[in-house]
């Protein structure tokens, strides 16, 4: 039986980055932070809201998201937008993703 | 009411923020638990149990605040903490025993007794001890917090780096010699001056040091110079001999060799009673045969001892550079050829 902290430390570390790529595909179309982080929790993405929050500033600020405020709403609500150079990323992560499953994938065959 | 458990969250957080980014990071943050209250309150939580449950889930105010403006979580980082323990390592190893020297000798200065000197000279290695870890911590959580002074750092670590193996450093016998040979020096000093052989007229034992010198605790003193350089020498075969050893070193030999030489020349160090009961009353004279010999010698012991140090501290530092390890066989009569 393996212990609880160590199977959720190996959980943590391999869904660490999960998070980026799936920010990136989500928000092709333009959505805010409380939307997102229901949204990942539905697709079994759950990710913490602290974590999220900080997150979307630091790839805005890396160019991969865009942001605007909509003010239509009576709340105010900071929108991101996955930009240009966002989008390309993700399509890099992806492949690498698919990479690794592949890679997995002969890996279990071989055995 | 409910707001003000937000309003003190968000005044936490914003509190360590830079202020050009406040008004925005206030603005997203109260909408998000704005929103997070709203969907608990319409899953029938009340609304201010909904407040609590929200903000809980965000966590630690000031831990957010750092990832929203990528604060450390730590004093020094992996990147740094390897240099820091070395820099504290080699620090430590050479101010400690220089400080118990020193306080040591302006403790005797004061005409505090052995037992006195002793502990001051303990205490006072101890406390400068503290200090340089505390300075060094310092410098090292500002470097830690510098980009500029994190990037400039420490070429990659290469293989050639790599300590020696136990023995090459500072040989083990030469270790053990040194302190075999300071344990039987100060044993048979200590035995010769009180139990000497030679007695005076009225069957008193006479001994080779002048006794106004050895009543005065001055021995206490040359016992804390030998335990410094023993804290060297056990230094420098645990984790190898730096240049910072090798000043340390010769500060000692810069204290003690004048020292010495002073008190030969001046007739304090050597008792003239004892060698005109051995027969050479004229030992002690200033220029004489033996005071000249002696002085030589200790100024030629704390020389070859100096340049040693600095000596063993350049052998080091090579060994640390770039330069491919020899193969074991040149490299086994390379150090035969140093242990000289």
């Amino acid at each position: 039986m393996i212990d609880d902290d160590v199977l959720s430390t190996h959980l943590q570390e391999l869904r660490r980055g999960t998070v980026v790529l799936a920010s990136l595909l989500l928000l092709r179309r333009p959505g805010y932070g409380y939307a997102l982080l229901e949204e990942l929790a539905r697709t079994g993405l759950a990710v913490d809201a602290n974590t999220l929050y900080p997150l979307l500033r630091r790839l805005e600020k890396q160019g991969l998201l865009t942001s605007e405020w909509s003010t239509d709403e009576p709340r105010p609500r900071k929108f991101y937008r996955t930009s240009v150079d966002g989008a390309a990323l993700a399509e890099t992560l992806r492949r690498e993703w698919a990479d690794l499953s592949t890679a997995f994938a002969t890996l279990e065959d071989g055995s | 009411m409910t707001s003000t458990l937000t309003d003190r969250y968000v005044a936490a957080v914003l509190r360590t923020v830079p202020g050009t980014r406040r008004p925005d990071i206030e603005r997203e943050l109260r909408a998000s638990v704005a929103d997070a209250v709203d969907d608990l309150v319409a899953a029938e939580h009340d609304p201010q149990d909904a407040e609590i449950r929200a903000l809980s889930a965000l966590g630690d105010p000031v831990r957010l605040a750092a990832q929203y403006t990528d604060r450390p979580l730590y004093l020094i980082g992996p990147g740094l903490y390897l240099d820091y323990v070395r820099v504290v390592g080699v620090l430590l190893a050479t101010v400690a025993p220089l400080l118990a020297v020193g306080v040591g000798i302006l403790r005797h200065l004061d005409g505090a007794g052995p037992g006195d000197v002793l502990t001051s000279a303990a205490l006072g290695a101890c406390a400068g001890g503290i200090v340089v870890v505390g300075w060094v911590t310092l410098a090292f959580v500002v470097a830690e917090r510098s980009p500029g002074l994190r990037a400039r750092r420490a070429r990659p670590w290469s293989p050639a780096s790599l300590p020696q193996l136990p023995g090459t450093r500072v040989d083990v016998p030469e270790l053990l010699g040194g302190l075999a040979f300071l344990v039987l020096g100060t044993c048979l000093l200590v035995v010769f001056q009180v139990f000497s052989p030679v007695r005076d007229a009225g069957g008193d034992p006479v001994g080779v040091l002048q006794p106004a010198l050895w009543d005065s605790g001055a021995p206490v003193l040359v016992l804390l110079f030998a335990l410094a350089r023993t804290a060297f020498d056990v230094v420098g075969y645990t984790v190898g001999w730096t240049t910072a050893h090798a000043v340390a070193n010769t500060v000692l030999s810069v204290l003690f060799v004048p020292a010495v030489v002073w008190l030969v020349l001046t007739g304090r160090l050597l008792n003239d009673e004892f060698f005109r009961i051995v027969g050479w009353p004229h030992a002690t004279a200033v220029p004489g045969v033996l005071t000249s010999v002696l002085v030589v010698l200790v100024v030629l012991v704390g020389a070859r001892d100096t340049v040693d140090g600095f000596r063993r501290a350049r052998r080091t530092s090579r060994r640390h550079r770039s330069e491919p390890l020899p193969p074991p066989s040149t490299r086994r009569s390379t150090s035969t050829g140093e242990m000289s």
